[in-house]
C-alpha cells in the first residue's frame, strides 16, 4: 500500500471489526437489538453512536453524520419508515446498561455517563435531581446516547521520536487540540507507547502514573482498564487531577505523569509539584493553538512559564486527528522533519509487531 | 385375631397423627422460612448498601451466604433473569416466588411483601434502595408474628387433632 502524504493519525481505512458493535449492543433493550442487527455489516463497521431519545426515531452517527435507522434495517438522512424508540426501549435499555442496579452506578450518574464492558461509554439524559450536595442523580431517563470507543493502537508510534528524550526520558509535552479532534486517543496511545517502551528507538518504557479524572483514558469498568495503556501505567480513576498528581507523586514513584485537560489553577499548581519532583509531565488541552492559549487566564502561565518542551498541535482540516504542527517549546518552531510526516497503514502494522515487548 | 386389630388401629392412629403432624408442621415451617428470608434480605441489603455490588452478583452472594433452605430462590431468580434481557427483575421475582410458595409454605401476603421490594430493586440510588429495605423488613417482621400467632394456635390443635381423629376412628371400628 503507498504512503499516503497527510499528517493524520487516524486512518479511515483501518479496518473496523463489527464484533465491536455486537459486544455493545448486547447492552441494549432486545428490541431495539433486532433492528440494529438488520443495518448491512458494512456500515455497522463504522457506527460512531446509537442514540435512543424517547418517542423519537433511532439514530445512529457515522463519518460525522447522523442517520435515522428505518424500521427494515436501512440507514436514511430523512425520515422514511423510521423506527420509533419507545420509553420503554429506553428504560430497559437503561436497565441492562446498569446491570439492572442504578444505586451502583451512583456516582457515574453524576457525571451523566456511565462506562460499560470494553470502555464505551453511554451518555444519560433525563430529568436530574439536585440534593444537598449538589447534583444528585438522573431519573426518568429520556435519551441514551451510546458512544462506540474503538481504540486505534499505533496512532502515535511514528510522532513518539519527538517526545523521547535519551537517554530513557521524555519532553514535557502538550497536545493542544479542539474537541472532537483526537486528542484523547493520541494520548491514550502516547501513554502505551511509554509505558510498554519502543524497541524501535531503544526506549525501555517508563513508569507511568494516569490520572484519568474523566474515565475516559482507561476506561476502568470494575478495576480493569478496558484500553491498552501499556504495562507499566497505574491509573487513578476518576481522580481530580490536583490531588491524583500529587498522590500518585507520593506513592507510585512515576517517571511520568499523563492527564487529560488542564484548564483549573489548581491543575496548573499540580503540574508545578510535579516539577518539583522531576516528573514529567504529558496533558492535553483544549485551544485552537499557542495564540489561543495565551489569551486564557490559567493556561497562560504555563505556556510564558515554558514548562512544556513539545507542543503538538491538532485540528480536523484533513479528518480528526491531524497533527497540524509539532512545536519545540522553546522557539515555538516546528520540529517535525517535513519528508517523514505521514503515518501509514503499513507503518503502524509493522510497528503493531513489538508493541508488548 | 386380637393382634390383627391391634396392628390396624395402632396403624390407623399412626398414619392419621403423621397426617396431623405434616399439617401442623407447615405452620412452623412457614415461620422459620419466614426468618430465614428476613435474614437474605438483609443479606441483600448489606450487598447492596456497603459492597454496592449490582444486583446479579448481589443475589449470588446472597444465595451463597444464606441459609440454602431459601437462598436457593435468589439464585434462580438471577438465572432466571439472565437467561433473557428483555426481562426486568420485577418479572423474574414473581415467576419465581409463585413456582416455590407452596414449597415453602409461604402465604398469598409474604409473597406479595417480596414482590413489592422487586418492584423498587435496582431502581433508585442507595438511599433510597435502604428505604425500600426498612419497609420490607418491618413488613416482613409483621409477617413473622401473624405466622407465629397462627402456629401457636393451629400447630398443637391439628397435630392432636391427628392424633385423635385416628383413635375416635379406632374406636368406632372396634
Amino acid at each position: 500500500m503507498a504512503p499516503q502524504k497527510s499528517n493524520n493519525f487516524i486512518k479511515k481505512d483501518i479496518k473496523f471489526e463489527t464484533n465491536t458493535l455486537n459486544e455493545v449492543i448486547k447492552y441494549l433493550d432486545p428490541a431495539l437489538v433486532q433492528i440494529i442487527n438488520k443495518i448491512p455489516n458494512d456500515i455497522k463497521e463504522r457506527v460512531e453512536e446509537i442514540r435512543i431519545r424517547s418517542g423519537k426515531p433511532l439514530m445512529v452517527c457515522l463519518d460525522g453524520t447522523d442517520y435515522i435507522i428505518n424500521k427494515d434495517g436501512s440507514i436514511s438522512l430523512n425520515n422514511f419508515n423510521p423506527y420509533i424508540s419507545t420509553s420503554l426501549n429506553v428504560s430497559k435499555s437503561f436497565q441492562i446498561l446498569s446491570n439492572y442496579s442504578v444505586y451502583a452506578i451512583e456516582e457515574e450518574l453524576k457525571n451523566g455517563f456511565l462506562t460499560i464492558k470494553g470502555g464505551h461509554r453511554v451518555g444519560v439524559s433525563g430529568k436530574v435531581v439536585y440534593g444537598k450536595n449538589g447534583l444528585e442523580t438522573i431519573k426518568d431517563i429520556s435519551s441514551l446516547n451510546v458512544r462506540i470507543a474503538r481504540a486505534k493502537i499505533g496512532v502515535s508510534d511514528d510522532i513518539m521520536k519527538y517526545i523521547i528524550k535519551n537517554p530513557n526520558t521524555i519532553y514535557h509535552t502538550l497536545i493542544v487540540s479542539p474537541p472532537q479532534c483526537g486528542k484523547t486517543t493520541l494520548l491514550r496511545d502516547m501513554i502505551r507507547n511509554l509505558s510498554n517502551g519502543m524497541t524501535k528507538y531503544k526506549f525501555r518504557g517508563l513508569k507511568i502514573g494516569l490520572v484519568d479524572e474523566r474515565s475516559e483514558i482507561a476506561s476502568l469498568y470494575n478495576g480493569q482498564p478496558q484500553n491498552n495503556i501499556g504495562i507499566r501505567t497505574d491509573v487513578l480513576d476518576g481522580c481530580k487531577k490536583y490531588d491524583g498528581m500529587i498522590l500518585l507523586i507520593r506513592s507510585m514513584s512515576p517517571h511520568v505523569i499523563a492527564t487529560d485537560e488542564l484548564g483549573d489553577e489548581k491543575d496548573i499548581n499540580a503540574i508545578h509539584e510535579a516539577l518539583k519532583a522531576g516528573v514529567k509531565v504529558i496533558a492535553t488541552v483544549h485551544g485552537e493553538g499557542i495564540d489561543d492559549l495565551n489569551s486564557k487566564p490559567n493556561l497562560k502561565e504555563i505556556i510564558k512559564e515554558k514548562i512544556f518542551e513539545r507542543i503538538f498541535i491538532l485540528d480536523n482540516s484533513k479528518g480528526v486527528g491531524t497533527i497540524k504542527q509539532i512545536l519545540d517549546g522553546y522557539t515555538y518552531r516546528s520540529v517535525r522533519e517535513e519528508d517523514n510526516n505521514y503515518v501509514s497503514l503499513k507503518n503502524i502494522r509493522k510497528s503493531n509487531n513489538y508493541n508488548f515487548v | 385375631m386380637y393382634l390383627l386389630k391391634i396392628l390396624g388401629s395402632l396403624i390407623i392412629i399412626i398414619s392419621c397423627s403423621l397426617i396431623g403432624y405434616i399439617y401442623g408442621n407447615t405452620f412452623s415451617k412457614r415461620v422459620k422460612n419466614l426468618i430465614y428470608l428476613r435474614n437474605c434480605i438483609q443479606l441483600l441489603e448489606t450487598e447492596i448498601m456497603y459492597s454496592s455490588s449490582p444486583i446479579p452478583e448481589a443475589l449470588e452472594n446472597v444465595f451463597k451466604k444464606g441459609n440454602k433452605e431459601i437462598s436457593f430462590i435468589f439464585k434462580e431468580i438471577k438465572e432466571h433473569l439472565l437467561s433473557d434481557r428483555s426481562r426486568g427483575i420485577d418479572e423474574s421475582f414473581q415467576v419465581i416466588c409463585n413456582k416455590y410458595k407452596t414449597h415453602l409454605n409461604f402465604t398469598f401476603e409474604d409473597i406479595e411483601v417480596i414482590t413489592s421490594l422487586s418492584k423498587n430493586l435496582g431502581k433508585s440510588d442507595r438511599l433510597h434502595q435502604q428505604k425500600f429495605f426498612k419497609l420490607v423488613i418491618t413488613q416482613l417482621e409483621g409477617q413473622q408474628i401473624d405466622a407465629e400467632e397462627k402456629k401457636k394456635k393451629n400447630e398443637k390443635m391439628y397435630k392432636s387433632l391427628g392424633l385423635l381423629s385416628g383413635i375416635a376412628l379406632v374406636i368406632l371400628l372396634i
